[in-house]
């Protein structure tokens, strides 16, 4: 009950906060953009592996972003590309929260050995480089969107389980904690009914943040041939261009338009994180203050940089 | 001192987790590199050669738990095996001829772009709401958002292909002899501008965006607004007070982008065919060649440890406060 | 700086060319270079042209002009009734640390293949039974029974020289980084991991040869940029697949960038597992064979370097051999209403969902097997797909990895799956791997070829009976009789010969192979059998 006013608050607040941020509102639309896309867009699009010409051909009317090197149609590679790597980003980002959001909090609510324990796992993993780890563990199981999904969440979990550790220390520290654990709540309850709705900011920039690196690893390692090539996802697309030397041809058209929308989706996530950082840390928006102070050392004869005078 | 061989404690912990996932990993999973190399001859191999080979290749069918030992102790000899694909060479003469440009390439990368962006980032702290503080980071955010080998694709097809600006691939020219000399050395970075570029234009965004938070946070602290009051002019406050202390969080964050930056210079290096280790990963694992693959992300993960030990060193010499604080 | 930066970089538009008379080749594609020119192990892949031009064969067999061509050895002589061949070997031949090279080094050398079967290749010890030598120019090798065929893998083999590899414990492990060979290239210049070069033979048994003086080979990782390499004038010489080459290669400089494709690699087949019904009926692999459109196939697949294969199955390496009747079988042709129609009147009806079924009725279901990354195959794939759900098969593309691929089509755990052919210098063994009862191993037992297990006693009477013929043009009946029976049963379906691949740039030098001077075949790929030991020896810098 307590916890159920400041989530709605918040979600309101951020809603505002899009409404209002050109930022987020410019996020939060190619997202949805890019949401709808990968619903509808396969409908209409037409079937992607489907030979449809002759391979490698500019853009026409017929084929409006041309034809790859394996005569299928760019765009409706791309378009039904946007609902496996979404659903997969997504999926992953989700999922890595998930698992880092149970061992973060875990460790750091009950501390101790646990805590130890939790840490080093964590921390170990942390220092495991993800890529090369992920590219090792991907090339011992069968290719396919469930490897790259798993490996992903094998790979990706530990940084949200430490900042998560840390936040949930942070908390522990509270009152409202403190007298919930008196008052003789369950763990489970404290967790999820004090704790979780008091990060949610922290677990949502988490999402977006762990969307936007799985999104970017599942195109890489698809990229290197390590996904099923034989589907349709942004990284077999870019991995086919490359394997039907789209540079050597010229054809910009097989690489650009799938580039495009990992960077377009990856940009929206960013602007929406970023507003929500602002909104999360409102001290990141006191312009105003630091402006007329740096601004007000202008004319008094004490200042030392000339620089800012000249740029400002 | 006691913090520091605690991290060092603790890498040698990672390296050993790296090392056990190593050995494990392989035998849990279905494959096997005899049936692997026996394809890679399209057929030009008989039985009898096949089971020649095997031997030569020591898969004995001796228990794990000796088998894990005997790899650890090779391990610690320096010794990672055969490689299947390159048989009769020894992994670490493969991953020996590329390792330097791996570390070359990501190290630069990392340090030229957390330089690059730290600054950028106290610069925008600094000028609120001028250019450099509007108008880079979303930029730098879309270009951040991009996979590292497309720009790097998109780089080499314009400046590489189009204009001929950039060598084609490569860590230097074929005509010359690797040395000291100054030729060479202008030749490396010719090469390493374009890969070395698009790994900064992809990772500078982040730097700078995390510096520019931090210092905006720091600036709002009493400490700050302390030295303001007492008239301390705003390049002294800015430069001495709060950029040092929100160096902080972006060193403990350079120890992971180690890592990170590493396995996206993998992507890179393959897409201007730069001698690292990133080709020769992919190649390993297209080749179930297994002692190889072993091999390189072994020294990979080494490498980072290492890196990260040393971001400790830097961070102890920073933050007074861990030099008393046991780990 | 940046303006340096550019300044400095803009001369790289035209990158000094490799010095005159080094010949830069692109075959290989690896990111870095390992120092191994071991021509025996086949536990290892050695630099190119470890195969054919650091060391050399006793016959190069030339496939674009179809015959053997003596080398390091001068003539063959069956001997007892065909149970032992006597070799003369060349005199005045030099190793290239100055050593003469004799008939004890290619007694040696085969000696070695019998103590390490990793060495042996070609599996030569399977019908050899000894080495004998005769005198300093002459060795006799003994068969176990008549077996003609084995002449040509004999005289194919690399010779090494006893007086360098004697003291070598594990020949099969042994990397032999500064070879002592008598190829026309066999000094290591340079080696670094991302070039090497190779010089020439100093005591090179043809005189005034090679007149390249020396090769030089960049690793380039991908054929991404093994392509740019070519096309920036990089690379003389390359093995390349270049898509729309003529727009992409030849016409950046028509003068000097050309190609020639000539139609003897391997024939590209669909195989289907005639061990699993409804495949093991003639007229169904006919049916499927006359739903493949294969000039859409080669246009889509192959950019047209190709044309479709014909009822034979034989590719332009045995043009002499080709019977025009067997050849003029029209189950290659795209037909799909006699597709239809021969399915129909084999009994498989379609069901109500317009699939066939089979007795058991279950659909026609079925996976067409080709390999990750290998797009001409996946093309080609997609295409026979679509032509055979025209025929009422619900067929779908299935790519797996290269070991996988192979594991699976060497088990024989497929339906449908492309695959290439077995070659040799005569259709014998072409034929062997696509018929013979010796190579069918049953199903989940990895076999070399013969993946859609297919046996004919008719194909095994006429292969036991070309072993023993010794005459021509009792061969070429033979054979005639071998492509008739392929042309009745269609084991398998024959999709297209494979182009070899190859590229040049004569700006720099000259000589290379052409439609029009078909001295040899210009792929820098055809070292099995010695055949670019003919180029490498043809070429010469361009004066200036």
């Amino acid at each position: 009950m307590s916890a159920a006013a400041p989530r709605a608050g918040g979600v309101a607040a951020w809603w505002e906060a899009v409404r209002r941020d050109r930022k987020a509102s410019l996020g939060a639309g190619l997202l949805a953009f890019f949401l709808l896309l990968g619903l509808v867009g396969p409908w209409l699009a037409g079937p992607a592996d489907a030979l449809v010409g002759v391979p490698l051909q500019p853009p026409s009317a017929a084929h409006w972003l041309g034809t790859t090197g394996q005569g299928q149609d760019v765009l409706a590679q791309a378009v039904a590309g946007t609902r496996v790597s979404l659903l997969i980003g997504f999926g992953v980002g989700a999922a890595v929260v998930l698992v880092g959001a149970l061992m973060g909090v875990t460790a750091g609510y009950f501390g101790g050995r646990v805590d130890g324990l939790l840490s080093l796992v964590f921390n170990v993993f942390l220092v495991l480089p993800g890529l090369p780890l992920a590219i090792v563990i991907a090339a011992y199981l069968p290719a396919g969107p469930a490897t790259v999904a798993l490996v992903l969440v094998i790979t990706g979990w530990a940084w949200n389980a430490r900042v998560l550790r840390a936040q949930t220390l942070m908390l522990r520290q509270r009152d409202f904690i403190a007298a919930a654990v008196v008052s003789g709540e369950s763990h489970l309850r404290i967790i999820t009914r004090e704790l979780l709705p008091n990060m949610t900011s922290l677990l949502v920039a988490q999402l977006i943040g762990s969307t936007v690196h799985a999104i970017g690893a599942q195109v890489g390692l698809e990229f290197l041939g390590l996904g099923d090539v034989s589907a349709v996802t942004w990284g077999t697309n870019l991995y086919w261009a490359t394997n039907d030397s789209a540079l050597l041809t010229g054809a910009w058209w097989t690489f650009v338009p799938t580039g495009l929308c990992v960077a377009l989706v990856g940009f929206a996530l960013a602007m929406l994180n970023s507003a929500f950082d602002e909104l999360g840390n409102p001290r990141l928006r006191l312009e105003r203050a630091w402006r007329t102070w740096l601004l007000g050392h202008r004319h008094p004869p004490a200042r030392s940089t000339p620089v800012v005078v000249t740029r400002d | 001192m006691r913090y520091l061989l605690g991290r060092l404690g603790f890498y040698l912990l990672a390296g050993w987790a790296a090392l056990t996932l190593n050995f494990f990993l392989p035998r849990l999973m279905p494959g096997d590199p005899a049936t692997a190399l026996f394809a890679r001859f399209r057929g030009r191999l008989g039985p009898e050669a096949v089971q020649a080979l095997r031997e030569a290749f020591g898969l004995t069918d001796a228990p794990l738990w000796s088998q894990y030992l005997t790899s650890l102790g090779h391990v610690a000899r320096g010794d990672l095996g055969i490689s299947v694909a390159y048989f009769p060479a020894p992994v670490s003469q493969v991953i020996g001829n590329g390792l330097p440009w791996t570390l070359f390439l990501a190290g630069t990368a990392v340090v030229v772009s957390f330089t690059l962006g730290t600054l950028l980032g106290v610069a925008a702290a600094w000028w609120r709401g001028g250019w450099v503080d509007t108008l880079l980071p979303p930029i730098l955010a879309f270009l951040g958002a991009f996979p590292y080998f497309w720009l790097a694709m998109v780089m080499l097809y314009v400046l590489g292909f189009q204009w001929g600006l950039f060598p084609l691939g490569h860590a230097y020219g074929d005509d010359l002899t690797p040395g000291w000399s100054l030729a060479f050395l202008a030749d490396v970075w010719r090469h390493a501008a374009l890969p070395m570029g698009s790994i900064v234009l992809a990772t500078v965004g982040g730097w700078m965006l995390g510096m520019r938070n931090t210092m905006i946070s720091v600036l709002g602290s009493d400490y700050v607004a302390l030295a303001r009051a007492k008239g301390l002019a705003p390049s002294r406050v800015v430069l001495r007070y709060a950029a040092r202390n929100a160096l902080l969080p972006s060193v403990t964050g350079f120890g992971m982008a180690i890592g990170f930056v590493l396995g996206g210079s993998l992507l890179t290096e393959i897409v201007f065919s730069y001698p690292g280790q990133g080709y020769l990963l992919v190649q390993a694992v297209r080749n179930q060649d297994y002692p190889l693959m072993q091999g390189i992300f072994l020294v990979i993960t080494l490498a980072v440890l290492a890196a990260n030990w040393l971001v400790d060193l830097v961070h102890v010499w920073l933050d007074p406060r861990t030099r008393e604080v046991a780990p | 700086m940046l303006a340096g930066l550019v300044a400095s970089a803009a001369c790289v538009r035209e990158r000094p060319p490799a010095p005159p008379g080094v010949l830069t080749v692109s075959q290989e594609q690896e990111a870095s270079w390992v120092r191994n020119f071991n021509p025996l192990s086949s536990a290892a892949v050695p630099r190119w042209p470890t195969w054919s031009g650091i060391y050399e064969p006793l016959y190069v067999f030339s496939a674009v002009r179809g015959e053997l061509i003596p080398w390091l050895a001068t003539a063959t002589e069956w001997r007892d009734g065909h149970r032992r061949l006597r070799i003369s070997t060349r005199a005045g031949v030099r190793w290239s640390d100055g050593q003469p090279f004799g008939a004890r080094d290619v007694a040696f050398t085969f000696e070695l293949l019998r103590r390490f079967p990793a060495l042996d290749r070609r599996g030569v010890w399977g019908y050899l039974t000894g080495v004998e030598l005769v005198d300093a120019g002459t060795v006799d090798l003994t068969f176990a029974r008549v077996f003609l065929p084995g002449l040509e893998d004999v005289v194919a083999q690399l010779i090494v020289p006893e007086h360098a590899w004697r003291g070598v414990a594990d020949p099969v492990g042994f990397a032999n980084e500064t070879p002592v060979a008598t190829g026309p290239f066999t000094e290591v210049r340079v080696f670094r991991h991302q070039v090497f070069e190779l010089g020439r033979n100093p005591h090179y048994w043809q005189p005034g040869l090679p007149k390249v003086e020396a090769l030089r080979f960049p690793a380039y990782p991908s054929n991404e940029r093994a392509n740019l390499a070519l096309v920036f004038g990089e690379a003389d010489w390359a093995a390349n697949f270049v898509p729309a080459i003529d727009r992409v290669f030849v016409a950046r400089s028509p003068k000097h960038h050309a190609y020639w494709f000539p139609l003897t690699g391997s024939t590209i087949f669909l195989y289907a597992n005639t061990g699993r019904p409804p495949f093991d009926d003639p007229r169904v692999r006919k049916a499927l064979s006359l739903a493949i459109d294969r000039d859409l196939l080669v246009e889509v697949a192959l950019y047209r370097y190709s044309r479709p294969a014909d009822a034979t199955g034989l590719s332009d390496a045995y043009a002499g051999w080709r019977d025009p009747v067997a050849a003029g079988a029209d189950w290659t042709r795209h037909d799909v209403a006699r597709a239809s129609a021969l399915l129909d009147e084999a009994g498989h009806r379609r069901g109500p969902d317009g699939l066939r079924r089979l007795p058991d009725g279950r659909p026609w279901r079925y996976e067409i097997m080709a390999v990750s990354g290998w797009s001409d195959w996946v093309r080609a794939a997609q295409v026979i797909a679509r032509g055979l759900r025209e025929l009422g098969v619900d067929a779908t593309v299935r790519t797996y990895d290269y070991g996988a691929w192979a594991q699976r089509a060497g088990e024989g755990r497929f339906d449908l799956s492309l695959g290439w052919s077995f070659e040799g210098p005569t259709p014998y063994t072409f034929y062997r791997w696509l018929m013979s009862r010796a190579t069918v191993k049953p199903e989940g037992t990895a076999s070399l070829s013969n993946w859609h297990r297919y046996a004919s006693p008719e194909a095994d009477r006429l292969l036991e009976a070309f072993e023993r013929e010794p005459d021509p043009a009792g061969q070429r009946r033979l054979a005639t009789a071998l492509q008739r029976v392929f042309a009745a049963e269609a084991p398998a379906i024959p999709l297209y010969p494979n182009p070899s691949w190859a590229e040049y740039n004569t700006s720099r030098f000259q000589g290379f192979p052409t439609a029009a001077r078909p001295y040899a075949d210009p792929s820098p790929n055809k070292f099995d059998r010695g055949e670019t030991l003919l180029v490498l020896t043809a070429l010469e810098p361009r004066p200036r």
